[in-house]
């Protein structure tokens, strides 16, 4: 607003020095005065436009170089300004020129100008035969004043001049002083002069007649005779005398004195005169071109305002800055597009924040998921409908011993390929997932290093909402130890109800058995008493032998509570070693114990028991052909979760046939001649009592290495251990009592 | 009509071209030419005196006009002539002081009818007519006795110096004259200061 004002004023100021300058070119009297400085304002209005005009074009072409926002639109419109403005001025100016031109040699005609010329001569010419006339007058007058001395003619003089009507009448000396002077007008003191050449003249003795201008517009006849002295002593004297010239004839003189004498200014002002016009013409052109170049750039920065205001918004809510705000623009189209604008990323910053809530709410959900599929027991895994891994949990790592998240996007063939231990895995459930089952369980069991795994796997295709669509979820578990659990209870169970059943009846029959001895021995011949004597023994070593048995599965169907405390398990298996060493078998022993151990909680009585009867089994696996080597290895084991204590007993002998690797640490299951077949199936039992695992593989050079864990003292693990164990033991306890 | 019985004209194809021709060649003769030494005003002689407790002036001045300016006068153009007089009180250690001022203006006038030339005295309003313009200006070359200052306003222990100068007045030429004149030396008529002690 308050440029535009600016930009009015500066106009109207320019506009009315223009109007004064070409009011000061036709000559007017007012502005006459002016016209220099008026034409200086101008000009000097011209170098500060050009300066001004000059700066924005210096700045326009910088911020176009720079490839300022909106400087491209600005640098069009200007250009479009500055031709539409430029061009009609331009042919006005031109035709104007021509006009201009045109209109100057217009007002001069060679026809004109000789009928003034004639005019002139013809107002000359009737004057001068009037002075010719007057002439004679002046000279009769002269000859009458020849002989009157200079101190007596003033009378004379008055005379003559009121008889002969002249205006004044006076006489010169030689030298030009005045002698006499007589004049119509009593107010008159100084009488017309004699010019110098006039004076020069009459010295010749010629008369001057001629027209001399007494003022603007008055003329009057002057004569001059010389009259010569009357007297060779005295001198010449110079008789001047003036008429007046009648009213109208004056008038007319004067009037064409005045036509010829413009005429005249004007031919000679022709060309200043088209200069000047020129000029002013010019100027008003340069500085109308120079004043709309002005305006073309001042609206043009005006008109891209808004419109850079809104590319510079654009792109900033481009660049995700939602709460870009524009100043509100004029009332117009723009402002209304700033106002859209304005409304338009408001929503948009809303629609973001919204966006964002979502997303936080959806990354709460999933981080929340994740918790959840972390501490699940159960293996998740997902499967694209190309039947890619997609995802996994943790516990799938546990499980199957292999690291998942690092085979994503992987088809179930290579990752089989990379991990041959779950081959197995990945044949069930591939068919399953080709046949893009719905809903199926499905049953695996896996041999590794770990031992054998039983899985049970559940699996289901996932629904269309989500993003995995014709994907695969498979859960599933492993379910060994449950399997394992499930066994050793029924195990348990047959031992005791063995024990119960079996035990019962041996005691009467070994007694009945004595009784038949004692009492029948004595009674019978020899031979029939030694028949007697060598049944009756063979009954009661029998039943005492059962009775051993019975009492070994009592032993494994309930054992007592664990006392647990802080040991040092190579203490223990260095009294153990100590029992073995003096056996007189062949065996050689070797120990290769930890130093570092730590200590780990556990039942001393128990850990004892497992040695025994790990070597003991040992032992007996060993075939008598080559002597048996043991070796006892202890060492501390660290891996990501927990700190263990690892047990190695490995032996030379003929190693554990694969079919018996299965059931390897179930009761019975024996591959000796002699042996109850409870030894493994105890060693395990205390070992998973212990919260540890147990496994067995055949070494490659031959025998077999039996691996337990056992964890470090961490008290939290013992006391689940020991809380999850003592109620099972109870149970047991109080079935077998 | 009048245009019609114009026949000295040809037409002009570039009227503007022409006209901006004879503009740039009018700057550039302006600037470039040299001085003619036939148009100038010299002061050749300034005396002072002191009659009748006034101090009067008597001066002597060259006026020799440019062809250019005699065809203007000739054509009808009047033509002021201003002297410029200034009284300065000398100090030595100051810039002089002016004491007093003086302007004296003459128009000049070509009276076509009476063929004479007209000078008139602006001051005096005194108007003397003359047959050729030599005489008109050696007329108008001689001051004589013009009343410059009065004793009264002179102190006698003090030294005075009197500057003249005369000059043509582009100024009250024609408007459409002036750029012209400004721009040429035909016009640039003037003389140097001419500065002499006043006589006490």
């Amino acid at each position: 607003m308050n440029g535009t004002t600016v930009v009015a004023i500066m106009f109207v100021l320019l506009l009315s020095s223009l109007y004064l300058l070409s009011g000061a070119t036709q000559n007017s009297i007012l502005f006459g005065r002016l016209y220099s400085v008026l034409l200086g304002i101008n000009i000097l209005a011209i170098v500060l436009m050009i300066a001004l005009i000059g700066n924005n074009i210096y700045q326009m072409i910088k911020q176009y170089r720079a490839r300022v926002t909106g400087s491209r639109l600005t640098a069009r419109l200007v250009v479009m300004f500055v031709i539409l403005s430029v061009t009609p001025v331009s042919v006005v100016y031109y035709f104007s020129l021509e006009f201009l031109q045109r209109g100057i040699d217009s007002w001069f005609d060679v026809r004109v100008e000789d009928a003034l010329k004639d005019a002139l001569e013809l107002s000359q010419a009737s004057l001068g035969i009037r002075m010719h006339e007057l002439l004679r007058e002046v000279e009769d007058s002269g000859k009458q004043i020849q002989g009157v001395p200079d101190g007596l003619v003033a009378p004379s003089l008055n005379d003559f001049r009121s008889s002969a009507g002249m205006a004044e009448l006076t006489l010169f000396s030689a030298s030009g002083r005045i002698i006499a002077t007589s004049s119509k007008e009593t107010g008159r003191l100084v009488p017309q002069g004699l010019s110098d050449t006039n004076y020069l003249k009459t010295q010749q003795s010629r008369p001057e007649i001629g027209l001399i201008p007494i003022s603007d517009k008055e003329l009057s006849i002057r004569i001059a005779v010389h009259i010569p002295p009357s007297h060779p002593v005295t001198e010449k004297r110079i008789l001047q005398a003036l008429y007046d010239i009648p009213e109208r004839i004056n008038n007319l003189a004067a009037s064409v004195q005045t036509a010829f004498g413009d005429y005249n200014e004007l031919a000679y002002m022709r060309l200043p005169l088209k200069y000047s016009f020129i000029l002013t013409l010019s100027l008003v052109l340069l500085l109308s071109i120079l004043t709309a170049i002005w305006a073309a750039f001042y609206y043009s920065r005006r008109m891209v305002a808004p419109i850079t205001d809104l590319v510079e918004g654009t792109q900033a809510v481009a660049a995700g800055n939602y709460d870009t705000r524009l100043p509100p623009a004029s009332r117009d189209e723009l402002g209304q597009l700033v106002k859209s604008f304005n409304e338009m990323t408001r929503k948009i910053a809303l629609a973001d924040d919204a966006a964002r809530l979502s997303q936080q709410q959806m990354e709460q959900q999933n981080a929340y998921l994740e918790v959840v599929l972390a501490h699940l027991s159960s293996g998740v895994l997902t499967f694209d409908d190309e039947h890619h891994l997609h995802s996994s949990n943790p516990t799938a790592f546990q499980i199957l011993g292999v690291p998942l998240h690092e085979n994503y996007g992987l088809a179930l063939a290579d990752i089989a390929s990379n991990y041959p231990q779950i081959q197995q895995f990945i044949d069930v459930i591939q068919p399953h997932l080709s046949n893009n089952e719905q809903e199926w369980h499905d049953e695996v069991t896996l041999f590794s290093g770990a031992g054998r795994q039983v899985l049970m796997c559940r699996g289901t295709s996932l629904p269309h909402t989500i993003t995995l669509q014709g994907g695969h979820m498979i859960v599933f578990d492993d379910i060994t130890n449950l399997q394992q659990a499930q066994r050793n209870a029924a195990w348990g169970e047959v031992a005791r109800r063995l024990a119960h059943e079996i035990k019962n009846p041996l005691t009467p029959i070994q007694l009945s058995a004595e009784r038949l001895r004692r009492k029948y021995l004595d009674t019978m011949d020899a031979e029939d008493a030694e028949v007697l004597d060598r049944s009756t023994h063979t009954i009661v070593q029998q039943v005492q032998t059962l009775k051993e048995m019975v009492k070994a599965f009592s032993d494994y169907a309930r054992m007592p509570a664990l006392q647990l405390q802080a040991i040092d398990l190579n203490t223990i298996i260095a009294e153990v070693y100590e029992l073995y060493r003096t056996n007189e078998s062949r065996t050689r022993f070797s120990l290769q114990l930890d130093k570092q151990l730590p200590l780990v909680k556990a039942d001393v009585g128990r850990l004892r028991q497992l040695l025994h009867n790990l070597i003991k089994n040992a032992l007996e696996a060993m075939d008598d052909e080559q002597p048996g080597q043991i070796r006892l290895i202890t060492q501390a084991v660290e891996d990501a979760r927990s700190q263990y204590i690892e047990l190695q007993i490995e032996d030379n002998g003929p190693g554990i046939p694969e079919d018996v690797f299965e059931h390897l640490f179930e009761p019975y299951v024996t591959t000796k001649p002699k042996g109850s077949g409870l030894g493994l199936a105890i060693v395990k039992k205390i070992i998973e009592e212990h919260g540890g695992m147990i496994r067995a593989e055949n070494l490659p050079e031959g025998g077999v290495s039996v691996i337990l864990r056992l964890p470090v003292a961490s008290d939290e693990r013992i006391t689940d251990t020991d809380s999850d164990s003592e109620p099972q033991l109870e149970t047991n306890n109080d079935a077998a009592a | 009509m009048l245009a019609c019985i114009n026949p000295a004209k040809p037409k002009q194809r570039w009227p503007m071209a022409r006209s901006l021709r004879a503009l740039s060649l009018g700057i550039l003769i302006a600037g470039f030419a040299p001085l003619s030494q036939a148009a100038e005003f010299k002061v050749r002689s300034v005396a002072t005196e002191l009659r009748d407790n006034v101090y009067v002036l008597n001066a002597r001045i060259n006026y020799t006009f440019s062809d250019e300016a005699q065809r203007a006068l000739q054509s009808g153009i009047p033509l002021i002539i201003l002297m410029d007089i200034g009284v300065e009180r000398q100090r030595s250690w100051l810039w002089n002081k002016e004491v007093a001022t003086l302007q004296q203006g003459y128009l000049l006038l070509y009276h076509a009818l009476t063929k004479k030339y007209i000078i008139n005295n602006l001051n005096s309003g005194a108007q003397h007519n003359y047959n050729s313009l030599t005489a008109t200006l050696s007329t108008l070359g001689q001051v004589t006795n013009l009343p410059l200052i009065d004793k009264g306003l002179i102190e006698e222990d003090e030294r005075y110096q009197v500057n003249l100068r005369v000059y043509l007045d582009i100024e009250s030429l024609p408007a459409p004259m002036r750029p012209l004149a400004y721009l040429s030396s035909d016009w640039r008529l003037s003389s140097d200061w001419y500065s002499w002690p006043l006589q006490q």
